[in-house]
C-alpha cells in the first residue's frame, strides 16, 4: 500500500475520532510524524482538519531518524543499571518508514 | 402484509423532532424532516484519539478496573526516572491529583477511580510495598507476601488479585481480601511482560515475555491456572495492555520480538483471539490499559524512542440514529 505523511500535533480528544478511524488507519511516529494511505480522500482531509503538514517520505524519514537518534543519545547516557533493568526500555532502533 | 404493529405491537412514533432518550432498535417518523428514522447499534471496534496525559510516561499503572471515563492512572518512569505523577481522567481530559508519597514505577494498580490500591514496583528487583487511594489522598497499605516489579493485578480495593513479576521467574498470585494477602494457584508460565484481565476469581493473562515474546492464554478460576488452547495471533510482551473480562477482552500494543511497539489490536470472545483490521494510531508497550471490551482507554507507553502522552480510546459499539430509506 503506498503512503503519504505529514507532521502534526496531536492535540487530544478529536484529534483521531472513531469515524476517521474506522474509514482509514493513521499511524503515528515519533517527531509528530502520521502516516496515512495515500490514495484515499478522507484520510487526505483529515490532514487539513488537524492542520497538518504535507512531508515527502524523505522528509519524514529525516524527522524520525532525528527524534530516534536523540533517543539513542539519551539511552547511552544512562547509568549501566538502569540500562539492565528488565523492561525499563531497549536502546531505541531505527524506525524505517514504508 | 407484515407491519412493525405485527411486528412489535407498537405503532410508529410520529413526531416533530427526534426523541431525546431513544433505545437501541426503536423507530420513528420525523415529521420536521420526513424521515423514517432508526436507533441502532453499530460495530465500530476502531480506536479515538482521547486527552493527552499531562505527564508523558511508561510503565505505569493503569486500573484495571477503572473505565473508559472514569480512570485513573499514576507511577510511571519519564526520562528523568521513576515518577510520582497521579492523574485522572473523565473522558475528555486528564486532571492531576494528589501525587504518591513517592516515586515509583513498574507498580501495578487495581480498583476503581475512587478506590484503588496498587502494589509493588520500582526500586529494581521489586518491593512488596502497597499503597491505597481513597480518591482523594494516598496512604501506606498492608504489603503483599512477596515482592513484585512489573506485577498484574485484576479486582478492586477489597478483593483484589496481584500476580506475575518482571523478576522472574516468578509465577507467584496473592490475593487481597481487603485486610490480608494470601497466596493462592501459581501461573503455568511466568508473567513477565503480560497483560490481563477480569476480576479476583475469573481472570485471564495473556502475551508476555520479553524475548522470546508469548502468545499464551491462561484463566484463573479462582483457585487455580488454566493454559487455553486459544492464543494470540501476534506474540508480544514487555509490556502489552489489556482490559475486559476473563470472556471478553482486549489486548493491544506491547513490543514484538525485536523490541518493537506494535498497534495490533485483539478481541477475546472466551475461546479465540481475533485480530481488529485496525491498531493504535501510537504503537506502544508499557502503558495503562483500562475499561472494557467495547469501551477501552490506552494511556502512555513507550513507542520505540520516548515516553508518550498520547490517550487513546477504544470504541467497540456505538449507538447510531440512521435514516430509513423508503422505496
Amino acid at each position: 500500500m503506498a503512503y503519504k505523511y505529514c507532521v502534526a500535533e496531536c492535540w487530544g480528544k478529536g484529534f483521531i475520532t472513531h469515524d476517521d478511524a474506522s474509514k482509514y488507519q493513521v499511524s503515528g511516529f515519533p517527531g509528530n510524524v502520521w502516516q496515512i494511505p495515500a490514495n484515499n480522500q478522507d484520510a487526505n482531509l483529515w490532514v487539513n482538519k488537524v492542520a497538518g503538514s504535507f512531508k515527502t517520505k524523505a522528509e519524514a524519514q529525516a524527522i524520525v531518524d532525528v527524534e530516534v537518534t536523540a533517543a539513542q543519545a539519551a539511552w547511552d547516557a544512562l547509568p549501566d543499571e538502569q540500562k539492565q533493568q528488565p523492561f525499563n526500555r531497549q536502546r531505541p532502533t531505527a524506525i524505517v518508514l514504508e | 402484509m407484515t407491519t412493525y404493529y405485527g411486528l412489535y405491537g407498537q405503532k410508529v412514533q410520529y413526531l416533530a423532532s427526534d426523541p431525546t432518550d431513544v433505545q437501541t432498535g426503536q423507530v420513528w417518523y420525523n415529521s420536521t424532516s420526513a424521515t423514517l428514522k432508526v436507533r441502532q447499534d453499530v460495530t465500530t471496534n476502531s480506536w479515538g484519539s482521547g486527552g493527552n496525559l499531562n505527564t508523558a510516561r511508561y510503565f505505569n499503572a493503569g486500573m484495571g478496573a477503572g473505565t473508559q471515563t472514569a480512570a485513573l492512572v499514576f507511577g510511571g518512569f519519564t526520562t528523568g526516572g521513576s515518577q510520582s505523577a497521579s492523574e485522572k481522567y473523565d473522558g475528555t481530559s486528564w486532571t492531576n491529583t494528589p501525587s504518591l508519597p513517592s516515586a515509583v514505577a513498574a507498580i501495578t494498580g487495581f480498583g476503581t477511580q475512587t478506590a484503588a490500591l496498587g502494589a509493588g514496583g520500582t526500586p529494581a528487583p521489586g518491593t512488596a510495598n502497597v499503597l491505597s487511594w481513597n480518591g482523594s489522598a494516598w496512604s501506606a497499605g498492608t504489603s503483599m507476601g512477596t515482592a513484585k516489579y512489573g506485577a498484574l493485578s485484576e479486582g478492586t480495593q477489597t478483593a483484589g488479585l496481584v500476580f506475575g513479576n518482571v523478576y522472574g521467574p516468578d509465577t507467584v498470585a496473592e490475593k487481597w481480601d481487603g485486610t490480608s494477602w494470601t497466596t493462592t494457584g501459581s501461573l503455568n508460565t511466568n508473567a513477565t511482560g503480560a497483560a490481563s484481565s477480569g476480576t479476583q476469581t475469573a481472570a485471564l493473562i495473556f502475551g508476555g515475555g520479553g524475548p522470546p515474546m508469548l502468545n499464551r492464554t491462561e484463566s484463573f478460576n479462582g483457585t487455580s491456572w488454566t493454559t487455553l488452547p486459544g492464543t494470540l495471533n501476534t506474540s508480544r510482551g514487555a509490556s502489552l495492555m489489556g482490559c475486559g473480562t476473563q470472556t471478553s477482552a482486549l489486548a493491544f500494543g506491547g513490543d514484538t520480538n525485536t523490541f518493537t511497539a506494535t498497534a495490533a489490536t485483539e478481541i477475546w470472545n472466551g475461546s479465540t483471539w481475533t485480530s481488529n483490521p485496525t491498531g493504535l494510531s501510537t504503537p506502544r508497550s508499557r502503558g495503562g490499559g483500562n475499561g472494557t471490551q467495547t469501551a477501552a482507554l490506552a494511556s502512555g507507553g513507550f513507542n520505540n524512542t520516548t515516553q508518550v502522552n498520547a490517550t487513546e480510546e477504544w470504541s467497540g459499539i456505538v449507538a447510531t440514529t440512521k435514516t430509513v430509506t423508503v422505496t
